[in-house]
């Protein structure tokens, strides 16, 4: 990617890890953290470490730190930076080297940053500190640096406190602050997982730009592949405290040697993956615990291509594969393994469903809510959030159809209505052939509440922690009124465990004992309890590990295929969008701005939004070329809403549109023909311009590398 | 007479073979917990630090010394033998040959004895009262906390108000006898002790409403119990005779509830207000539930970790309390042997005798300590989970 600054530099390693063990020693003993990690990291080169949560890769980059908090303590290897060993430094020189040559950027901005403090001040308190300049020094350092993170007004900027900037802007300050010491290595914890997507497109296109201006080197910490594709050189893979391969983004993303990675990329949607015709793959079982590892190889239990006294024999070392430079994987069998075929039990294509009558019709809803002034006291003038202004769509029986928006796009206020938690300003909700905008969950019948239901998107919030699962589950049938007594509940109940594919005695278990997967298989149970006809689904797999993703996935869609249920799948993920949904729905500031079947969607025309979110959504694909279109600024505030066009503040289309018409109307509905529709002003021959903004390039068919190698 | 007296240490081994019963079972209890630590929940994870091992010794310690009191305590804690008038400790008392084994106060009875028997009255009414302000304050903050808007802005400006009061002058006011006469504090008792018939009763209908056989069963024997209870506390009409309580004490009870239950009204209603925006309220919502069962049984059950280490503390501000009023010789009779009373007699002749003011301090001071260890136990042990 970078060769250039590669070769021009190339000396010796920034970085280097030789074997290094991290431990947490707590009252249940020592618990191995990180096991054998090695890695190298040379000048003006990006290593991505990716791996699912509990792997061990945020306590590398915090080894690499010693920030081990009080617990936490390296056991064995050693980290050599520049040359030195960092274990023979003293306290005083580790500070002098934490924050200066090698900074940390956090993945929470706003707890990176202080929030007494003025923005400006905290940003000169690096080169006060490390460099020892004059505050005015200081000063014009910090100012240059925060324009050269690209943000608007850097004057006003400095003088801001953190609260008083987006999550986007405080991102940039805290990526500002790290660069500020101009550090030989930038630590990135997962910089991005709390921003938006159009946001998070920003960000990275700025950490990438901002590599190569400064010549750092970076650790890029991650759970997501497509953002490591898009950011680094090299990768390592992790599962369960050890690397378990490592190569050039290139040889790991089309010629992987573990079983592991390629069930990763088997399990996580990429473009040419079709929920009928080519469902995705998941991991079979779990993660194992800390203090449960097998034998042998880590991820045996798992692995399809186990063999009994060879993977669990001894502990497995880092082995180089022939042919690919700098290429090893910690597999004993992947030279004799057959890397393009399925693993048993993958599901065949299945019959497309077909889409029955309406069940769902939603007819110009709005919903404003009224905020600020006092309850008692009065006064204050309240002002007015619309958080949905005419929504019109339809969902049909047994059809998908995803609400596609970022945050604050008003999906979520969509679902409170739909459900009955708010009811609707105006406009028309029908289920069924029953008007239910206008009456609250606890006016609505038995039949009604139970026909239209729910699966949270926080598995660990789901499930109320101080109820067994079972109980959960017998009091929703109870409610529904499912069942005569007690004991028919009861085999309701382990019915509905069986569906979700959760063994039985697990009605006896509290919440705490199920992992993030099991506990969002009960809450799709608990949804599927009343026969639903139509379950809102608000990003039911966004906060699970990706080879949980893939099953919850699948599992959800299965009961859907045999119940006939219509889902709405509330996403900001187009990648699991498009996997999945029949129809999509595009919402930005509480419009829809787009809507239509997935092809429509997916291809030109565009509505310029849709565009950009397309662009700015990560793909684990190296075959996959994309135009890259990033987003000014951030997505406007519900309670201060631009005039005329909700997107007009970040579209780039704007200047198309003659007369400053975008400012002042609120663009009419447009039909592109076979119910797609498009909320523009744009004139046809831009729609017509408009060019896909994902391609397979170099003339490969989807699925024409080793990722799906059945086509 | 010449009054005979033992030795410092023979005192000291007099004490510890007084407290005979306490060991024993102390013994049995804390081998007993600490063996079966792992099947016991939070209670047996407090015996995994040392800090929640001498918490819960020094809290079981007083407990067991109210209930063994007879039998631990040599004398009646009310009777006088004027021969030992602010006798030493270890003063021998000629008649039965028992000792002072903390000599005697100035009117001549046993600091031991009467140290012993004052447990009892803190120990009966410092949790208690401590329950029903949970009671109070758990049934007024849930729905502040769930429906916010004006029911929360109403009872906030009514707990703020009492909060505001000079606790003090409130309990001056409260237990002078200008205002005992008067129906108020009856009144308030009738109140207060409505709430946990109130709470219990709308937490088996909010929970058992489809299961009609169960909700007869636990609603009626709530309010059979609830009304024996409250016709024996409130208007001393128990029929059967068993419940009843000295209107002295009722008194210091109600004025107790009532200056600790907006502490709990507030730490519920801001634990409420964070609960209540999780998923599984929501989910909850959405299946139809009413409002009172999510307050109950969503919301309550996940509030518990942080009302109980509240209670703890409570219970032992209540200790302190307790002492106060008995320092101030409001509520309790004068010649009551609770700590605090004892405490204001003897610390009127400290100067000639400090031995008659050392046993109840001392026993107040560990007691609180011991919960307070408890309590900061039990929030270590919730930190972690």
């Amino acid at each position: 990617m970078n060769e250039t600054v590669r070769n021009a530099t190339a000396r010796e390693p920034i970085l280097e890890i030789e074997n290094l063990s991290i431990s947490f020693f707590t009252r249940a003993g020592e618990i191995p953290a990180v096991m054998d990690f090695s890695c190298t990291v040379m000048p003006g080169e990006a290593m991505g470490i990716v791996g699912e949560s509990g792997c061990g890769k945020s306590t590398v980059s915090l080894g690499i730190m010693r920030d081990l908090s009080n617990i936490g303590k390296i056991v064995g290897g050693r980290i050599l930076f520049q040359g030195k060993d960092m274990g023979e430094m003293s306290e005083a020189e580790l500070r002098a080297v934490r924050g200066n040559k090698i900074a940390m950027i956090y993945q929470e901005p706003m707890a990176s940053l202080n929030p007494a403090m003025k923005i400006g001040k905290q940003l000169m308190e690096v080169p006060l500190i490390h460099d020892k300049v004059s505050k005015e020094e200081a000063y014009s350092r910090a100012l240059d640096m925060v324009r050269a993170v690209k943000l608007p007004d850097p004057e006003r900027m400095m003088r801001s406190f953190p609260h008083q900037l987006s999550g986007g802007q405080q991102q940039r300050i805290v990526i500002a602050m790290a660069l500020l010491s101009k550090p030989a290595l930038l630590l990135l914890d997962e910089p991005t997982t709390a921003l938006d997507v159009t946001v998070e497109a920003g960000i990275v296109q700025l950490v990438k730009g901002l590599g190569k201006q400064f010549g750092t080197s970076m650790i890029f910490v991650s759970h997501n592949l497509g953002l490591i594709l898009e950011t680094c050189d090299r990768i390592t893979v992790m599962y369960s405290g050890e690397a378990v391969e490592t190569g050039s983004i290139k040889d790991v993303f089309d010629r992987m040697r573990h079983p592991y990675t390629q069930g990763l990329f088997r399990s996580i949607p990429l473009p040419g993956a079709d929920k009928n015709e080519r469902p995705l793959v998941a991991i079979p079982g779990q993660l194992p615990l800390p203090h449960q590892r097998p034998k042998g190889c880590n991820f045996g239990p798992r692995c399809h291509h186990f063999v009994e006294g060879l993977c669990n024999a001894a502990e497995i070392p880092m082995i180089p594969v022939a042919g690919h430079d700098g290429h090893f994987s910690r597999c004993v069998r992947f030279n004799e393994i057959d890397w393009a075929a399925l693993p048993p039990g993958a599901k065949a294509a299945q019959e497309p469903v077909k889409p029955g009558t309406p069940v769902l019709k939603i007819d110009d809803l709005k919903k404003y809510y009224r905020v600020g002034g006092n309850e008692v006291f009065g006064g204050g003038e309240g002002r007015v959030v619309k958080a949905n202004e005419t929504i019109s769509f339809e969902a049909r029986e047994s059809e998908t159809v995803a609400i596609v928006g970022e945050s604050g796009c008003g999906k979520s206020t969509l679902a409170k209505v739909l459900l009955g938690l708010e009811t609707a300003s105006s406009g028309k909700v029908v289920l069924g052939n029953k008007e239910i905008q206008s009456t609250g969950i606890e006016a609505r019948d038995v039949e009604t509440v139970s026909s239209i239901q729910m699966v949270f998107q926080n598995p660990f919030d789901t499930l109320n922690p101080s109820h067994s699962v079972g109980s959960q589950i017998i009091r929703t049938l109870e409610k529904f009124k499912v069942g005569r007594n007690a004991a028919e509940r009861k085999q309701r109940m382990l019915e509905l465990l069986d569906l979700v594919k959760l063994p039985r005695p697990f009605a006896e278990r509290m919440p705490r004992q199920l992992s993030g997967g099991q506990k969002q298989r009960i809450g799709v149970a608990r949804a599927f309890a009343g026969n639903a006809r139509v379950v809102v689904a608000d990003e039911p797999v966004s906060a699970l590990d990706v080879s949980v993703q893939a099953a919850v996935t699948e599992l959800l869609m299965d009961i859907q295929r045999k119940s006939k249920t219509t889902m709405l799948f509330i996403s900001h993920d187009l990648s699991v969008v498009r996997y999945i949904a029949d129809r999509v729905v595009v919402m930005y500031l509480g419009h829809i701005v787009e809507q239509g079947t997935t092809d429509q969607i997916f291809s030109p025309p565009y509505h310029p939004y849709t565009e950009a979110l397309l662009s700015a959504i990560p793909i684990a694909d190296t075959s996959v070329v994309k135009k890259h279109i990033v987003l000014e600024g951030d997505i406007p505030s519900a309670m201060n809403p631009p005039s005329g066009c909700p997107f007009q503040t970040r579209c780039r289309y704007k200047s198309q549109v003659p007369g400053n018409l975008c400012e002042r109307e609120v663009p009419p509905v447009r039909d592109m023909g076979g119910g797609h529709q498009i909320k523009c002003h744009l004139p046809q021959s831009a729609f017509d311009a408009m060019e896909p903004v994902i391609s397979l390039g170099k003339g490969a068919a989807p699925g024409a590398h080793d990722i799906t190698p059945e086509a | 007479m010449q009054i005979e007296y033992i030795g410092g240490f023979q005192v000291f081994l007099g004490v510890l073979a007084r407290f005979w019963p306490v060991w024993a079972a102390l013994a049995i209890v804390l081998v007993a917990s600490f063996n079966f630590r792992k099947h016991l929940g939070l209670y047996g994870q407090l015996f995994d630090s040392g800090v929640g091992i001498a918490g819960v010794f020094i809290c079981l310690f007083w407990m067991f010394t109210a209930i063994f009191a007879t039998r631990i305590a040599p004398f009646d804690p009310l009777s006088q033998i004027p021969v030992m008038k602010d006798a030493l400790p270890g003063a021998i008392e000629p008649t039965s040959k028992q000792i002072y084994l903390f000599g005697g106060d100035k009117l001549a009875r046993d600091v031991f004895s009467r140290m012993v028997f004052g447990s009892q009255i803190v120990l009966i009414i410092a949790p208690a009262a401590t329950a029903f302000a949970l009671m109070v304050g758990i049934t007024l903050g849930l729905p502040a906390g769930y429906y916010g808007g004006r029911i929360d802005a109403f009872l906030s400006f009514l707990a703020n108000l009492v909060l505001a009061f000079p606790v003090i002058l409130l309990f001056y006011l409260l237990v002078t006898p200008g205002i005992m006469d008067t129906p108020i504090p009856y009144a308030m008792a009738g109140v207060f002790f409505l709430f946990p018939i109130i709470f219990f009763v709308t937490l088996f209908y909010t929970r058992f409403k489809a299961r009609p056989e169960r909700l007869y069963l636990l609603v009626g024997l709530t309010l059979v119990l609830g009304g024996w209870v409250y016709a024996g506390l409130v208007f001393d009409a128990d029929p059967l005779g068993i419940v009843s309580i000295d209107p002295n004490q009722l008194n210091i009870f109600v004025a107790v509830v009532f200056a600790s239950s907006p502490g709990v009204f507030r730490i519920v209603r801001g634990l409420t207000m964070d609960i209540k925006t999780r998923d599984y309220v929501a989910a909850a919502q959405t299946r139809g539930e009413s409002p009172w069962y999510i307050m109950l049984w969503e919301i309550l059950p996940n509030a518990r970790g942080p009302l109980i280490v509240d209670a703890c503390l409570r219970i032992g501000y209540t200790t302190i309390l307790l002492g106060t009023l008995g320092y101030f010789g409001l509520g309790l009779a004068p010649e009551s042997p609770d700590w605090g009373t004892a405490i204001k007699d003897a610390s009127r002749l400290l100067r000639s005798f400090i031995h008659p003011a050392l046993p109840p301090t001392i026993a107040l001071m560990s007691f609180v300590l011991g919960l307070n260890l408890l309590a900061d136990a039990l929030r270590e042990q919730s930190m972690k989970d």
